[in-house]
């Protein structure tokens, strides 16, 4: 019925007219096409299309984003335990904050585990790309190998390795005493504090330095042979191609990986929430698992939300350099 | 510097001796990878008695299958894993429909907002979870969504769409605009040309950025940590992570449950991987 309703062709033969505005404007201009043209002028010649399929986005970055985070920013400024209403308190909870030293501590580790990790990851990942560009057979299967730690759970990884770490039966302690011979007796990988920290990075960076090795491949192959060619006829050895051809080649990716995995790290909850919720002794403790711990152990969600924030501004400007880096990239 | 051939002969020895510092090193790292994924396997099919003893420690002796059948018959693996698929499956869809229409709004229409939207985009993708879990917590709880698998479906968007739309930007982006005005001179209007020249030209992308998203998603631990306190409905990070018990017998299923939670995402990538990875370089960082 509706199909053969003379409306829906009638709507259609506007909306011709409203794509080609060279005969409405000619003819006497109707109010309606001198609407359209005018909104096509300020809102953009696709504005229909582009509100429309954009709209979702807009409500979901509104509903799930921008509104938590007022709200976070808000909450971290009130003293609120589960279940009661917020008392405003203003920046009582920073100023407290900084002058924790179980916070202060956790800031120290945060950064600790961060630049870590980074910088191990970084290393590692070169070296993968480095061998992924050079002569080797089944050179993808061996790229699709490498990068399994990257999709596996890290909620898994991270299981495997308190078994793996664990005092009296992981295979680590048995792999040093027992095969290698190379310490007389186990070490508590993750219940001593000289070790925890080393061991939660060990994992991190297991997990990833696939990202930086793949990233950093890409930008490689990018760099066209003919850079190469000329560096090897004017006698450059494989370290002065490396200095001079690869690392200036991939520079913007480096920069970008960096960033990102900087965010990442800094925020990691899972692999020290499963390994040591923070302990022994506060060693491991960081910044997101101290937010969940003060919210949902202790209860107190202004606190821990100040914990979270407390960050932001250093965050938020790795945030605006990253994303400019990504974009710049992008429209090459 | 000898003659040409000796000049040959010495680059030759070179090349052989990278190649062979090539394997070597390929080889530290793979066994580096690997190990940790072997070593679940094998613990997964070791029995009790063999658990406590450090014998064969490389390989299960008795090979048993005790840890599988106490894992799926008596605890709620089962349904955690029911609970994941769920969730996952759902809001891949939701995020690779949303995304894949904005991300093609973004790349290609003009419409005023579109490169803030963009920026918007990005920035949000590279906001961290820890950061807005306790908020959206509270909202959550607020909506009458907590301790339910809607109330993880409708949050994991937050960080699902932003990357789908980005990834999917790029991909967009790549696809030359000739193929859509000569479609659109032949008649086909804007949503025709998206339809059926852009959509299907862009498939491989939405194939790996609905990968993604489904990794993701089958990977969160935060969000389904906090909103979720009925046992039943966990989903299996959680449920499996509840599993450290501190006791020897633990690490049998608790291996056993890794090896099935890894399987789908791995089965997946191993299928896709060209796509998979193809994407993620293209996508998220090229340049």
């Amino acid at each position: 019925m509706a199909s053969i309703s003379p409306l829906p062709s009638g709507e259609r033969v506007r909306a011709r007219g409203g794509s080609f505005p060279l005969t409405g404007e000619v003819a006497t201009p109707r109010p309606r096409a001198g609407l359209e043209a005018a909104l096509r002028r300020v809102l953009g010649p696709d504005y229909r299309m582009g509100f429309l399929f954009v709209t979702p986005i807009v409500v979901l970055v509104l509903a799930l984003v921008a509104y938590p985070f007022g709200y976070a920013v808000y909450l971290s400024m009130t003293r609120k335990y589960v279940g009661m209403p917020p008392v405003w308190v203003g920046l009582e909870n920073y100023v407290r904050l900084t002058h924790d030293g179980f916070f202060q501590r956790a800031v120290v580790n945060s950064f600790t585990f961060t630049f870590g990790s980074v910088v191990i990851k970084t290393v590692l990942g070169m070296g993968m790309a480095l061998v992924l560009t050079s002569r080797i057979r089944f050179r993808s299967f061996w790229t699709g190998v490498l990068l399994i730690p990257w999709v596996a759970p890290t909620v898994v990884s991270a299981l495997n390795f308190l078994w793996i770490y664990d005092y009296s039966l992981g295979v680590l302690n048995y792999l040093l005493v027992n095969v290698f011979g190379v310490l007389h007796q186990g070490v508590g990988w993750l219940s001593e504090p000289g070790t925890a920290m080393s061991s939660v990075i060990g994992v991190n960076v297991w997990r990833g330095f696939p990202f930086f090795g793949i990233s950093f491949l890409a930008g490689m192959k990018a760099i066209p042979g003919e850079l190469y060619e000329a560096a090897a006829v004017d006698g450059a050895t494989v370290v002065q191609r490396f200095r001079h051809v690869t690392l200036p080649g991939i520079r913007n990716i480096v920069m970008i990986v960096l960033l990102l995995s900087t965010i990442w790290t800094f925020n990691d909850f899972t692999i020290i929430y499963i390994l040591t919720k923070g302990g022994p002794g506060g060693a491991t403790q960081v910044l997101p698992v101290l937010t969940y711990e003060i919210a949902f152990g202790a209860q107190r969600l202004g606190e821990a939300i100040a914990v979270a924030l407390y960050m932001l501004p250093a965050m938020a400007l790795v945030i605006i350099v990253l994303s400019n880096y990504m974009r710049k990239s992008r429209v090459r | 510097m000898g003659s040409p051939l000796d000049r040959r002969r010495s680059t030759a020895r070179i090349e052989r001796t990278q190649s062979a510092l090539s394997y070597a090193i390929l080889v530290t790292f793979v066994l580096f990878v690997v190990f940790p994924f072997y070593w679940m396997i094998v613990t997964s099919f070791k029995g009790e008695t063999q658990m406590r003893s450090l014998v064969s420690m490389f390989w299960p002796s008795p090979f048993v299958l005790e840890n599988y059948q106490q894992l799926l018959g008596r605890t709620e693996f089962v349904a955690w894993y029911g609970n994941s698929v769920v969730v996952s499956v759902s809001s891949t869809l939701l995020a690779t429909a949303i995304g894949t229409l904005g991300a093609y709004a973004l790349a290609r229409l003009k419409f005023l907002g579109r490169a803030f939207m963009a920026s918007t985009v990005l920035i949000t993708y590279l906001v961290p979870p820890s950061i807005l879990f306790i908020p959206l917590y509270a909202q959550i709880r607020n909506l009458g969504l907590a301790d339910s698998l809607t109330g993880l479906i409708a949050a994991y968007p937050s960080f699902t769409v932003p990357f789908v739309t980005w990834l999917l930007m790029g991909y967009f982006e790549s696809i030359p605009v000739e193929l859509e005005e000569s479609a659109m001179i032949d008649g086909a209007t804007r949503f025709g040309a998206f339809r059926r020249v852009i959509l299907p030209l862009a498939a491989p992308g939405l194939l790996a950025s609905a990968l993604y998203a489904f990794t993701q998603a089958w990977n969160e631990f935060l969000y389904a940590l906090v909103f979720i306190t009925n046992v039943k409905l966990r989903t299996l990070p959680v449920g499996l992570s509840t599993f450290i018990t501190g006791d020897v017998y633990g690490w049998g299923y608790l291996m056993a449950g890794a090896v099935l939670t890894t399987l789908p995402v791995i089965a997946a990538y191993i299928y896709l991987q060209k796509y998979m990875v193809e994407g993620l370089t293209a996508g998220s960082v090229k340049g």
